[in-house]
């Protein structure tokens, strides 16, 4: 299993949606991808994507406006 | 000293507070966003006789700041009906969209505030700072001569049932295909 983090801190929607989608392309089945944002929208529309293309996902505040949103590809 | 203690325990009481984290804390979803838009858009028309808009009121600041200044926008184009010179001089005080937009500025930071969510992001590269001028430019220029951004021009437009906020729509989301384009050539 490997565990892969992006660091999306700075930037704003719909960046850290599309660089997430590009990395777990490249991410084996079991692999954990951890998104870093503080760039609210993202929190919502990246747990979104995610249920909908049947990932198991789970966001975690870290900070004041600060979000790590953990994807584990399903498939 | 006391007086601290009792205050770190009422927040951290919050924190944890069912009615705290559906309504503060947590976002709304787009459809009730969606209808809070539509009723504060009903308020707004039934209260001033004018639908909604905010990119006009820029126009407005800047006309505001240019005469504090020493400068004249009487000969200017834009400024010309009555409605804009009597809107000028009554001044930025009764202006009720400049109301509207603080009233929004500051309801998103206490929102952000209230949510413990506010922070102050550092710019990555030079990148954003040209893109985001760049943006704000094209933006601002183009709500002008379209006399309305995506709320005067797209969401009143439409709600006036107006043929000018469907064809504003189309050119919209011509732009947002070209601008997402754009963002995932230079920002990937």
């Amino acid at each position: 299993m490997n565990e892969v983090i992006i660091d999306c801190l700075g930037e704003a929607c719909p960046v850290p949606l599309v660089k997430a989608q590009n990395k777990l392309k490249e991410m084996a089945i079991g692999d954990v991808l951890i998104v870093q944002i503080d760039h609210s929208c993202a929190m919502k529309n990246l747990p979104e994507w995610t249920n909908k293309d049947g990932h198991n996902v789970e966001v975690e505040e870290v900070d004041d406006g600060e979000w790590e949103v953990i994807i584990e590809k399903a498939k | 000293m006391e007086n601290t203690e009792k205050k770190v325990k009422f927040f951290d009481k919050v924190k944890n507070n069912d009615i705290y984290k559906k309504w503060v804390k947590s976002p709304f979803t787009y459809v009730a966003a969606a209808m809070l838009l539509a009723i504060f858009q009903i308020i707004t028309l039934a209260s001033t006789g004018n639908p909604w808009g905010v990119s006009g009121v820029f126009a407005y600041w800047g006309a505001w700041l240019f005469e504090g200044v020493g400068g004249n926008v009487d000969k200017w184009y834009y400024f010309a009906s009555s409605g804009a010179q009597s809107t000028l001089e009554n001044g930025i005080m009764n202006h009720a969209g400049t109301w509207r937009n603080l009233g929004i500025i500051f309801g998103a930071l206490a929102t952000t505030l209230l949510a413990s969510g506010f922070k102050l992001k550092k710019i990555k590269s030079k990148k954003q700072i040209i893109a985001a001028t760049l943006g704000g430019l094209l933006m601002g220029y183009g709500a002008r001569i379209a006399y309305g951004c995506n709320i005067g021009a797209l969401f009143s437009g439409i709600a006036s049932l107006s043929l000018s906020g469907w064809v504003f729509a189309i050119g919209m989301f011509a732009g947002a295909v070209v601008g997402s384009k754009l963002l995932v050539k230079y920002f990937m």
